[in-house]
């Protein structure tokens, strides 16, 4: 159990080390002169850091979570809707206990 | 992509922050904010657990935002209490926040400083990965990015507050699939950007195994750091015009 103080001070160096790293790239980027090649980095940034947690999450996922991810990319694929890769992959991952059962 | 002498065609040369957009926004992410309430009322029962009062779990949410840092804060939470640690951790954790920053300052630095500020504080994953795509088709107004923050804020901290004082009403909500749907809607919006930018396949694809290979070596939240650096880097250098 933590004195009032001492969560006062959790919550304020959590809530300002978040805030500055929401802020600090584009206050970062502010400072450098845009290029055709800086663009293509932050273009290649932008995917890859979703790309890399989808990645990170996948290795400690277990195979029906894993088999789901592969559901929503195939139905991305195929209707390119956000939204229902989502439903689709949230769907089979519930529906996999059943199927094995079967 | 054209790229004209100072400017691209992805960068329009007028931005807005208005409410209209951020009401876009929200209605666009409230179906991913729904699957956000397990977690929340995970956390929230999780913080219990750990000692923490339903108020202050609550005002967690609400200040710091940040699923993946905030669970990990609860390790932290017994006195003394090791607040430079915890430090490094959030800052570790929440670090990929600064590259989507920068993969979002052609837009947002074209604001005045307080909207830039005021846009950016509810940058999280769900937001950036919804809107990033938007605003490089031609989406010039970043209130759509503020109100799919908004949302997902407003979800994140209802539902902390639901498992905080409520306890833990929904049982296993794996066995619904929900252990799988964020990581669904990341995948699904990778593949969406892909499709518009082939060239990126391979800086992706080199990302994430970056990011997977280096998972057990790092402290978690830098592998993904490092991963995104590496291919936003190989797109830099091979990304075709």
């Amino acid at each position: 159990m933590l004195s009032d103080w001492s969560f006062i001070l959790v919550i304020t160096i959590m809530a300002a080390a978040t805030f500055a790293t929401r802020v600090a790239g584009a206050v970062l980027m502010a400072r450098v002169t845009p290029t055709a090649r800086t663009e293509r980095f932050l273009d290649g940034l932008s995917v890859s850091v979703i790309a890399a947690l989808v990645a990170s999450q996948l290795m400690t996922a277990d195979v029906r979570n894993a088999a789901a991810v592969a559901v929503a990319v195939a139905v991305m694929c195929v209707s390119r809707s956000v939204v229902w890769a989502m439903f689709a992959g949230m769907m089979f991952a519930a529906a996999v206990p059943f199927i094995i059962a079967i | 992509m054209v790229i004209g002498d100072n400017r691209s065609s992805t960068s329009p040369d007028d931005v807005a922050l208005t409410g209209a957009a951020v009401l876009r926004g929200m209605r666009r992410l409230l179906p991913v904010s729904l699957f956000v309430v397990p977690f929340g009322v995970a956390f929230g029962v999780s913080a219990i657990d750990h000692g923490v009062g339903p108020v202050q779990a609550t005002l967690m949410s609400l200040l710091v935002f940040t699923a993946t840092a905030q669970f990990a804060a609860l390790e932290f939470l017994n006195e003394p209490v090791a607040f430079g640690s915890l430090f490094l951790v959030v800052l570790a954790l929440s670090g990929r926040h600064v590259v989507m920053g920068a993969a979002l300052s052609r837009w947002v630095n074209r604001l005045p400083v307080a909207k830039r500020l005021a846009t950016l504080t509810l940058l999280s994953d769900a937001n950036f990965a919804d809107t990033q795509p938007l605003l490089q088709k031609g989406e010039s107004d970043l209130g759509v990015l503020l109100g799919g923050g908004a949302i997902m804020w407003i979800a994140w901290t209802a539902s902390t507050a639901l498992g905080a004082f409520g306890g833990d009403l929904l049982g296993d909500t794996d066995a619904y699939g929900f252990g799988a749907v964020m990581m669904c809607f990341f995948a699904a919006t990778v593949v969406g950007k892909l499709r518009f930018s082939s060239g990126l396949v391979l800086p992706t694809a080199a990302a994430m195994a970056v990011s997977a290979i280096t998972l057990p070596l790092m402290p978690t939240g830098w592998n993904i750091i490092l991963a995104a650096v590496i291919g936003g880097s190989l797109a830099a250098v091979f990304h075709a015009e």
